[in-house]
């Protein structure tokens, strides 16, 4: 960690994620005015009172830019994690039993990377409504799979490992292999993960709540705020800039963050942010 | 080698079933079918319930979920897509444009994203380190970070709107030639490229930074071959390995992934399509579709195995 | 109206109403134009020239239909000249059909034309299923017999589906594209274009103008087709979003046309035993507490909407009774007021909302009346619901005693007649919230009795009624709605947008 906050990149990358979550974190106590609340001054152009203007309902945008990352973070997060430890877990245990399960998991594989995200999304939105479980746990099935490939790959070496052995001799079961041997071994590779899971959840939920099936209004949301400011761009073009440039410092940051903590631990991010 | 093939290609149709039948009920339990959703909530509030039960009866929406299942298992025996439900059209007529017209997209864009990854790959990792592979990386991290919608919305805004260089929009038909369709479409093409590129050259910088530290491109060096052949000649075939998974998948999830740049730029293709049978409930479509994007997944994994099994002397050996 | 007028009316033959453009219409050129209104109607190869296949809001450039109801809601003749009951309960009616008018293959409009084109209609219009019998009779005359009296009948002749085919059987009728309208179809890809040019020998003399119309669908990309307007790509853009309405007006280049009149929402309001709105006074204060005004102003921006009357009517209907409007502070007050009478002196939570996104607007119009109904403790949350599968999803089971109920959900209301509009407040369709009791008898037995009276002064009075009983009771909520609005470039003319999207004609359109 602290070889990784040497690096310029990483460190910028980090400052950017730390900002942006305290941000997110203290909007209800730093917004100058509710998100959702009509100020009752349509469309004022950015001021004292107003940093950032009104939007068209005479919300205040300064206030609603400070809230629109809470929920796609949100969701961005839990999917990561939702999709890491469910990765890992599949990936492993595929690793350690290899045979008929391994191919099982491996079809699962194939099989999310041929449907197209957007259909599976849209399924599952169609289903079970558009709430923010919903949303994460959609989002983290799409991200677990790439965990897959990448733990599964770890595994595979781990297996090769003469503890592992040790512990299948000492008549440990496989569930506690690898939840002892397997996983604290994979934990560097699974931060890296995270990050960039995480990250590439958010530029997915932003990518939905704009076709309509992510987040809805009236949520603040920085996909909803550019697919909603579109209409104003030539006259208002804060409302459409302001939060592409939050959706687009977050992703940087913790693609930044991921490729420093990989290059400190020696590992591959690019690779693994494939799929 | 043959029998590798052999084995992936039979996984590979238990994949493609799998994920036909997955599909299959994942539209049927979706709340509403093909004739609801083909009525407008108008319609609806004045339409006799006889009427509407009279109306699936005769689309065979009324029948059990199973028969239905087998039904669409028999015809993909047989290689029959089936027909729409509602409008009774042969569904392969209906995917086979868009089809056409992703896989060209998909073509142009790795075409011109490649060589430009590339380039810029390898003057990151010459440069390793240094001002230029900071600059490029950072740039790559940037492209990589700003999404699709935001690209594309911005691209139209500034080079069809303030500066009406390109079309903002597609009005080209489906079934034009491709020469017609891509030529209206430069704008969609290059935002599928900004992201194409930023995600190769990523994947090629550190395939490339990790061979030229090996201990061959050490001892290349040290016997006095220059080092362009070394980049060109050892380490380049060698980096490709690695990245030649992910980009081919990659490449096969540009066929029907790009949905965002189809609906922003109206392109004719089959993303767009897939989309629109869903919220049509016209199943069959879906199928097909979901079967054509398997199937090019399958593919270009298939060529990537043998691009890996060309480019690396182990495995030919 | 009566029959005699109507006759009068009839002969004129004239289609009254287009806007006077500036200087003398030109004849040929071609303009092309893209429409954003969702629609499902759109098709395969086979049938994308079918009527019940392209988009409603085209179907009146290949085709006719028998009646047309102008921008004031009143009905024209269009290829019927004239209609009249030929019973005293209004349940037959007979058609005159206007003479000389010619299909694009060159054959002659006949009365078995109109009867196998109803053929279909009866079977698959939502609004044609009263009719049981059409004939052609000995005069020419085609004769229409209804399961029941229905006095505002011409208005279903001029329905968006129903439109005149040459006679096929019905399986295939209509697929060829063959119609009667102001331009035939030239080619078509389906769910993406369709390309249309001149009838020489369309029944209006001198009509059309322009030589050639390509129509794109941009169907919810309204800023893909608003892009391609201002790169020159489109001259028109068809059912734009009110909002983008004040940014387009600062373009010298451009026109806005706004249709004078437009959909709206109704919400139900669930009345099962244990639901908030069970208790009228709730529904009442609901009705008071929400910010019709603020609607308007925020949603659609002044001018661009229009106050609803709590019933299915559009207020550019001459049949539409205005609500009684008070100062805002007052409204809120007597909201309170009622709540605190049905025992909740500090405001209601009346659960969640739910909406789809049936037009842009929609996710800012309930985000200002959620707003505004919180002023008068009326609390709710909002939930969107995908598009697909919400009407399953807010229609529970007609029946209360099973349990499946419906939702407090909104869904949009197309501008119609009286006697379509004002029958979806009955008690056994969901959107009244399945409204029950003596005032409802009263509105359906005064509806009953409007659908047999053949005055229209009588069935007016009959319809106000309907209305004061629907302002007192609330059965359901139905606070504002939006006008329709395109935008076109300047050198676009002769152009009128129109409250009914399906009946916006390109007749008189030419290019300056």
């Amino acid at each position: 960690m602290r070889a990784a906050l040497r690096r310029p990149a990483a460190l910028l990358g980090g400052l950017l994620v730390v900002v942006h979550l305290v941000v997110a974190i203290a909007a209800p106590w730093i917004a100058p005015f509710a998100p959702t609340s009509l100020l009752d001054a349509p469309l004022e152009p950015p001021g004292a009172t107003y940093w950032l203007g009104t939007d068209d309902l005479g919300r205040d945008a300064f206030s609603r830019l400070l809230w629109g990352g809470r929920v796609a973070m949100l969701v961005a997060f839990a999917a990561g994690a939702v999709a890491v430890l469910g990765g890992a877990l599949l990936g492993l245990a595929a690793a350690y039993r290899r045979g008929g399960f391994d191919d099982v998991v491996m079809r699962l594989v194939e099989m999310k990377l041929a449907v197209p995200t957007i259909l599976f999304v849209a399924i599952f939105v169609t289903g079970f409504g558009q709430s923010v479980p919903v949303l994460i746990v959609a989002v983290g099935i799409i991200q677990m799979m790439g965990v897959v490939r990448t733990s599964r790959a770890a595994g595979i070496v781990l297996m090769e490992q003469g503890y592992v052995r040790a512990a299948q001799l000492n008549g440990e079961s496989g569930l506690i292999i690898i939840l002892r041997e397997l996983l604290p071994n994979v934990a560097d590779l699974l931060a890296v993960e995270f990050a960039l899971r995480a990250s590439s959840a958010l530029l997915l939920v932003s990518a939905l709540s704009f076709l309509g099936l992510g987040i809805s209004p009236p949520t603040p949301d920085w996909g909803l705020m550019v697919e909603d400011g579109m209409a104003l761009l030539e006259s208002e073009p804060a409302l459409v800039l302001a939060p592409a440039l939050c959706i687009s410092t977050l992703v940087l940051g913790m693609n930044l963050a991921a490729e420093g903590l990989a290059d400190a631990l020696g590992l591959d991010a690019a690779r693994g942010g494939g799929g | 080698m043959i029998a590798l093939i052999l084995r992936r290609g039979a996984l590979s149709l238990v994949t493609l079933f799998l994920l036909a039948s997955f599909i299959f009920f994942a539209t049927e339990v979706l709340p509403g079918d093909a004739l609801d959703v083909s009525l407008s909530a108008d319609e609806i509030a004045n339409m006799p319930a006889e009427v509407m039960a009279r109306r699936k009866a005769e689309l065979g929406l009324d029948r059990p979920i199973l028969e239905r299942y087998w039904g669409f298992l028999g015809g993909l025996l047989r290689f029959d897509l089936g027909r729409t439900i509602i409008t009774r059209a042969p569904v392969g007529e209906i995917i086979a444009m868009p089809l056409r017209n992703s896989v060209a997209l998909a073509g142009v864009t790795l075409l011109l994203a490649l060589p430009v990854a590339l380039a810029i790959a390898m003057a990151a990792a010459q440069a390793k380190g240094r001002a230029v592979d900071n600059a490029v990386s950072g740039a790559a991290i940037i492209g990589y970070s700003i999404p699709e919608f935001v690209t594309g919305l911005l691209l139209i805004a500034v080079f069809a709107v303030w500066w009406p260089l390109f079309p903002a929009t597609i009005t080209a038909s489906t079934n034009d030639p491709l020469g017609v369709l891509l030529a209206a479409a430069p704008l969609a093409i290059a935002t599928t490229i900004i992201g194409s590129v930023a995600y190769l050259g990523r994947i090629l910088r550190v395939g490339l930074i990790e061979v030229m530290a090996a201990d061959f491109v050490e001892r290349l060096h040290l016997s006095g071959i220059p080092r362009w052949r070394i980049i060109w000649l050892h380490a380049l075939p060698a980096a490709m390995i690695p990245g030649l998974s992910a980009a081919a998948l990659y490449a096969a999830s540009l066929v029907s992934g790009v949905v965002v740049v189809e609906m922003v730029f109206a392109y004719p293709g089959i993303g767009a399509e897939l989309v629109r049978a869903v919220t049509r409930r016209e199943v069959h479509v879906v199928q097909a579709i979901a079967l054509a994007a398997a199937i090019c997944v399958v593919l270009f994994n298939l060529l990537a195995d043998l691009g890996i099994a060309a480019l690396d002397p182990r495995t030919r050996r | 109206m009566s029959a005699l007028s109507r006759r009068a009316l009839g002969a004129l033959s004239l289609l009254p109403g287009i806007a006077a453009a500036q200087g003398a219409p030109r004849r040929g050129g071609a303009i092309t134009v893209a429409q954003c209104s969702a629609n499902r109607f759109v098709a395969s190869a086979q049938t994308a020239r079918h009527p019940y296949f392209t988009v409603d809001l085209t179907t009146r450039i290949p085709y006719n239909a028998l009646v047309w109801v102008d921008r004031q809601m009143r009905l024209q003749p269009e290829l019927a000249i004239a209609w009249q009951p030929a019973s005293a309960d209004q349940s037959v009616w007979d058609i005159t059909l206007r003479p000389g008018v010619r299909f694009h293959d060159g054959s002659p409009l006949r009365a078995e034309d109109v009867v196998a084109s109803y053929q279909l209609h009866r079977q698959r219009n939502f609004a044609s299923g009263q009719i049981q019998r059409i004939e052609a009779m000995a005069d020419g005359r085609v004769r229409f017999s209804l399961d029941a009296g229905n006095s505002e009948f011409p208005y279903v002749l001029a329905e968006y589906q129903n439109m005149i085919m040459p006679a096929a059987p019905v399986e295939t009728i209509g697929n060829t594209g063959i119609g009667t309208g102001p331009f035939r179809f030239a080619s078509t890809d389906p769910n993406r274009v369709a390309v249309y040019e001149r009838n020489p020998a369309y029944w209006r003399e001198g009509f059309p103008y322009l030589d050639r119309i390509e129509l794109h669908n941009r169907e919810g990309q309204q800023e893909t087709a608003l892009a391609g307007l201002r790169a020159g790509q489109f001259d028109m853009v068809m059912t734009i979003d009110p909002r983008s309405v004040r940014n387009l007006q600062r373009d010298a280049d451009l026109v806005v046309d706004s249709g004078g009149g437009g959909h709206h929402y109704v919400i139900q309001l669930p009345k099962y035993p244990g639901s908030p709105f069970e208790d009228k006074r709730v529904r009442q204060a609901l009705a008071l507490g929400v910010d019709r005004e603020a609607i308007i102003r925020l949603v659609y921006g002044e001018g661009n909407g229009w106050v609803g009357n709590d019933s299915h009517l559009v207020a550019a209907d001459p049949n539409f009774l205005a609500m009684p409007r008070l100062p805002r502070p007052e409204a809120v007050a007597r909201a309170r007021a009622l709540l605190a009478a049905a025992g909740h002196p500090n405001g209601i939570n009346l659960g969640t909302l739910y909406w789809s996104p049936q037009s842009p607007e929609v996710g800012r119009y309930f985000q200002v009346l959620q707003e505004t109904a919180r002023e008068a403790g009326l609390t709710m949350a909002l939930e969107q619901r995908p598009a697909d599968g919400y009407v399953q999803f807010r229609t529970g089971d007609n029946d209360l005693s099973k349990g499946s109920f419906h939702r407090f959900a909104m869904t949009a209301v197309g501008p119609r007649n009286p006697g379509i509009s004002l029958f979806r407040m009955r008690g056994d369709f969901v959107e009244s919230g399945h409204w029950r009791g003596a005032e409802h008898d009263r509105y359906m037995a005064l509806y009953a009795e409007a659908m047999r009276e053949g005055d229209a002064a009588r069935r007016r009075a009959m319809f106000t009624a309907m209305q004061s009983l629907l302002h007192e009771e609330v059965p359901a909520l139905l606070p504002a709605g939006t006008m329709t609005f395109s935008v076109r470039r300047r050198h676009v003319q002769g152009f009128e947008f129109h409250p009914q999207i399906w009946s916006v004609r390109f007749d008189e359109v030419w290019r300056g």
